[in-house]
């Protein structure tokens, strides 16, 4: 196969360069029907049960998601000038369109239970009047504080900050929504600041921004290798190829995925800027040799086709490698990781074909005069050479301490390993500058929480919830939760129960209580409905038939560690003290769906890892045929998983969705340098029968290739470490930190242990008989 | 023969806008008046037996059923209302007591049967919701023909019947609506349909008299529907055992008769 191909190349160039242009014109063509999806919700199955509970819970209790917008001051916001800024600034908000008016939590909107005239009951709009005076505006701070189903949720209890919650249709709406929200707040603002902040938010403008970033680094990263390639090759002409090579690839590989109907998650918006380096990987081998060839021979049919043979096992493992490990991800429950495994996948085996097939058609066109002005660079004077030759001597002569040191590292990222903190937070996939996140910290540090979970009670008939029983174990439920440091609020039937009777008894806090007469919970909630209360307003915290409850968890934390804690706490209180009458309880909300989610993620990733590891180094004794350079071959990539990884356990940084998914990258590309060392290296002994002297030609050769492939992706993925979403930040610190560990191990661990074992490794054949073996192998 | 036609419909139409122009210069407030008295204050007294059924947006249905009494101290004036709850279950043997003054403030309490509590009902807001349903208080009760300008619109039809179409504006800005279309039939002057705009022009609820029927010689309208078209939710009133002129007695319509129902007329 591999002579077919590159024969048809060098013969036909043209029909090789026409027809994958005409295919990668038919893929790009499918590019304007493209469906982008920024929606963390879903990594979950569209028939997830937690996900489907969440969407039945809002439905069923009328819930939205939110955006919060928080208003904070220096000393006191209660004055007549905020709270009339705040009056407007709300009332301007309920026009914009997809926000949900009537469900808006504002002080200008929201109900306050109170005493009446007469000493009757009213239930009435908080701030329904204009505010004129400071006694007035202290007025409105102190019935908050007095109000179980206000407090710390609209203002904080040092009357620092208040809260606006604005719910709205779909989250996807948020970024555009909030856009607007900011622009009101900016005709009227005064010298208080304004926050907007809410999970909803975060999410919809990362994947807002996730896209525009991704239009700028993967360019950016085009042109530094661009650059990087011709500082080394120095001809345009020659280099044309990989890129052409790059772009194709991410072309067919995004087109295809359009092409099927699958929508572009944020992983898959991640596919260019991983299939890049692998693109360009494969034909800096193919250059390298080329030139080391052609300079030697001076003939370029047989320098193309010498490449090509050369490479052809190689490079066809290292692809098989990497996409193995993409294609994994097809088992993880997470379905864009599944998308972006196989469409990954199949670009990893296009950049393959394309290599084996463009590099050697653009070879052939190439004049004689380009070429020979490409031999005249001596590689042998360069820095790189000497570099290549240093770690040959260092290798060869510390092989010893060169494995002891390795062992050494093995054991402290095994320490780093078990350090790991799995944690994520989409909040967090900002920079701590960026105003996402300090809207969040700035609310939490003031107010109950922008977090919004609910605990969701189901009883077995109508009426159940105005059971006593049940009423009071809600309360205890919440003072359970209370103590919970992350929970800033709770809120549910039992505050309102609780209000109305503390008011109808002329706010006297010893008639606090749930009453143990069902009847009079049901008449307090008629007299609730017939004192100007809004039943919408308590049908959001129990369905009108009294068969489910709804109890609001608003958390300061949603860091997905955070917010398990509280939700393993409360069911173990729950599983420890059973709810009466039957009743089942279950947790739904954003945060909440972000911890279902990342469990599976995590648990599918570790799945995936695990199976690929195995399949690569089955794939290794097969490609060696030898169990011994099997396991070898598996060290690069086995330590610069360690070590990376060991690193992320020491330094704290959580494992979260983008580091678990760069795991299989790490397979990929680190597995690669160790395929094209060992076995060049036997090729070369094959060739030679000595040792020392393959060891130096495949220094030469195939490491000069490994070494530029290291700075051409190291250096390349640079622009986005100034990217202001960490999860970019994270994939370039990534490609650096797999490019130099898993070069360091290739060129200083592998030869050090063949070095070592060199007598039982590379027995001496004679060379008819390797001949003959060598043949098989291809 | 078709000149003829053409000539009758051209009268006709002269006629009627003649009638039209007639009706708007004199009659809109007139109409309203006849028709709040008509609605609100049939007879000099009466007693019926309530059946409400709330239904929110996705159909889930409440229900409440009561008994009430009403009492008319002026035509067009005072009046005093009493309602004795029986369903849900749980709120049976509340009770509800309005005195409605129509230049002032309605007097409200509640009997809260399980502690034993009589408690006075704040009514600043006459546009809240009446137990929870899509009736406000007012719809109960009635929102005073003077409170609006009434302009006439026409004589229109609604389901082959005449009706006067007449649109009210607050005379003061009310939270409640900014325009009123009220449908009132020419013969009995009930309102057939009513619909209440927001100030941004958009219907935001529905009023439908869906049954009359004519008791003790009285037109009545025995099935009401008020639908939130915002809320997409819809309360449905229907009437039974309806008498008029039974003769109550003022006395009926104090504190007293909270805690204790008139057995004569409450079973």
């Amino acid at each position: 196969m591999k002579t077919t191909l590159t024969n048809f190349s060098i013969k036909h160039p043209w029909i090789i360069i026409i027809v994958s242009v005409l295919i990668t014109v038919f893929f790009a063509f499918q590019f304007p029907k493209i469906k982008i999806d920024t929606d963390p919700e879903n990594m979950l199955n569209k028939n997830e049960p937690d996900r489907i509970f969440d969407h039945q819970t809002k439905r069923t209790f009328n819930l939205y998601d939110f955006i919060a917008v928080g208003v904070v001051a220096n000393d006191n916001v209660f004055t007549p000038d905020i709270l009339d800024r705040v009056y407007r600034i709300t009332e301007e908000i309920e026009n914009i369109d997809g926000v949900i008016a009537d469900d808006i939590l504002a002080p200008s909107v929201v109900d306050d239970i109170k005493q009446g005239p007469g000493g009757s009951i009213i239930i009435e709009t908080l701030m329904g009047n204009e505010i004129s005076t400071q006694q007035e505006a202290q007025y409105i701070f102190k019935r908050i504080k007095e109000n179980p189903i206000l407090r710390g949720k609209l203002a904080s209890d040092d009357g620092k900050a208040i809260a606006i919650f604005i719910p709205i249709e779909s989250k996807n709406m948020s970024y555009k929504i909030a856009q607007q929200i900011r622009k009101i707040i900016n005709k009227y603002k005064g010298k208080e600041k304004y926050y907007i902040a809410g999970l909803p938010v975060a999410e919809d403008s990362f994947g807002t921004m996730m896209f525009a970033q991704m239009a700028y680094a993967a360019p950016a990263t085009f042109v530094i290798i661009f650059l990087l390639l011709l500082m080394f090759f120095r001809k345009i002409k020659i280099i044309i190829a990989p890129l052409v090579v790059a772009l194709m690839s991410v072309i067919w590989a995004m087109g295809l995925l359009i092409l099927t109907g699958n929508t572009v998650h944020i992983m898959a918006s991640m596919i260019p800027i991983f299939l890049i380096p692998i693109a360009v990987v494969n034909s800096i081998y193919i250059i390298s040799e080329f030139h080391s060839h052609y300079t030697k021979h001076q003939h370029k049919d047989a320098a193309i086709r010498h490449s090509i043979n050369e490479l052809f096992t190689p490079m066809l493992f290292v692809s098989s490698v990497a996409a193995v490990g993409f294609f994994a991800l097809a088992i993880t429950p997470i379905p864009p990781v599944r998308v972006f495994g196989i469409f990954i996948g199949f670009g990893t085996m296009v950049a393959w074909l394309l290599s084996l097939s463009l590099n050697p058609a653009f070879g052939v066109l190439l004049s004689a005069k380009t070429l020979h002005s490409f031999t005249k660079i001596d590689e042998s004077k360069t820095i790189l050479s000497r570099l290549l030759h240093h770690f040959r001597r260092f290798s060869t002569a510390h092989s010893k301490g060169i494995i002891a040191w390795t062992l050494v590292v093995m054991v402290i990222s095994a320490v780093g390993l078990s350090m790991i903190v799995v944690n994520d937070n989409p909040v967090k996939w900002f920079k701590k500058s960026h105003p996402i996140r300090q809207a969040d910290e700035a609310m939490n540090a003031h107010l109950a929480g922008t977090y919004m979970n609910y605990l969701v009670f189901e009883g077995q008939k109508k009426d159940d919830i105005k059971n006593p029983k049940v009423e009071k174990y809600i309360e205890r439920v919440q003072k359970e939760l209370s103590k919970e440091s992350n929970v800033g609020a709770t809120t549910g039937l039992p505050d309102i129960i609780k209000k109305i009777r503390y008011e109808l008894y002329g706010e006297d806090s010893t008639k606090m209580f749930i009453p143990s007469n069902q009847n009079e919970i049901a008449q307090l909630l008629f007299l609730f409905e017939m004192s100007g209360g809004n039943p919408d307003d308590l049908f959001k915290f129990v369905t009108s038939d009294y068969k489910e409850a709804n109890l609001w968890v608003q958390m300061k934390n949603g860091d997905n560690q955070a917010v398990s804690k509280v939700v393993d706490k409360a069911n173990k209180y729950i599983a420890d003290n059973p709810p009466p009458l039957g009743i089942q309880v279950r947790w739904a909300g954003l945060p909440y769906i972000n911890v279902v989610w990342q469990k599976m993620m995590v648990g599918g990733m570790r799945d995936a890892l695990i199976l690929a590891y195995f399949i690569v180094f089955f794939m290794m004794v097969f490609l060696f045929r030898s169990l011994r350079w099997g396991l070898i071959s598996m060290l690069p990539l086995t330590i610069t998983v360690m070590a990376i990884y060991g690193f992320i356990g020491f330094i704290g940084k959580p494992y979260d969705m983008p580091i678990s998914v760069l795991s299989t990258l790490t397979l990929g590309l680190s597995v690669d340098f160790a395929i094209q060392f060992i076995q060049r290296l036997r090729t070369a002994y094959k060739r030679t029968n000595d040792f020392q002297q393959s060891l130096h030609d495949n220094f030469e050769g195939v490491g000069r290739a490994i070494m530029r492939n290291v700075l051409v992706i190291s250096i390349g993925f640079v622009p986005m470490l100034f990217s202001s979403l960490v999860p970019y930040i994270t994939v370039g610190a990534f490609f650096l930190a797999i490019e130099l560990v898993s070069g360091l191990v290739t060129m200083l661990l592998l030869p050090a242990i063949a070095n070592i074992f060199h007598k039982s490794l590379f027995p001496e054949v004679a060379p008819a008989t390797h001949q003959g073996k060598s043949k098989g192998h291809k | 023969m078709k000149n003829a036609t053409r000539y009758l419909s051209a009268s006709l139409l002269v006629l009627a806008l003649f009638a039209a122009s007639a009706f708007a210069a004199y009659d809109a407030t007139a109409i309203m008046k006849k028709s709040h008295l008509s609605y609100y204050y049939a007879g000099n007294d009466g007693i019926t037996e309530v059946n409400m059924t709330l239904t929110n947006k996705r159909g889930k249905e409440r229900k409440r059923e009561f008994t009430m009494l009403r009492l008319d101290l002026k035509e067009g004036g005072k009046q005093d209302y009493y309602t004795y709850f029986r369903k849900p279950s749980d709120v049976a043997r509340l009770t509800f007591m309005v005195h409605k003054i129509p230049d002032g403030n309605d007097l409200r309490w509640i009997y809260i049967p399980s502690i034993d509590l009589v408690k006075p009902i704040s009514a600043d807001d006459k546009n809240s919701s009446f137990v929870g349903s899509d009736f406000t208080y007012e719809d109960v009760s009635g929102r005073h023909w003077t409170e609006d300008n009434h302009t006439f619109k026409g004589v229109s039809q609604l389901n082959g019947k005449p009706v006067f179409v007449i649109e009210s504006v607050p005379k003061k800005p009310y939270k409640g609506f900014a325009k009123k279309i009220s449908y009132i039939d020419t013969t009995n002057y009930l309102p057939l349909k009513e619909e209440y705009f927001n100030k941004r022009g958009k219907m935001i609820r529905l009023f439908t008299a869906n049954k009359i029927e004519t008791i003790d010689g009285i037109p009545t309208v025995m099935v009401r529907t008020m639908e939130n078209l915002k809320k997409g939710s819809k309360t449905t009133v229907a009437f039974s055992k309806i008498s008029y002129n039974v003769g109550l007695n003022k006395g009926i319509f104090t504190e007293r008769y909270l805690k204790n129902p008139p057995r004569k007329y409450i079973k």
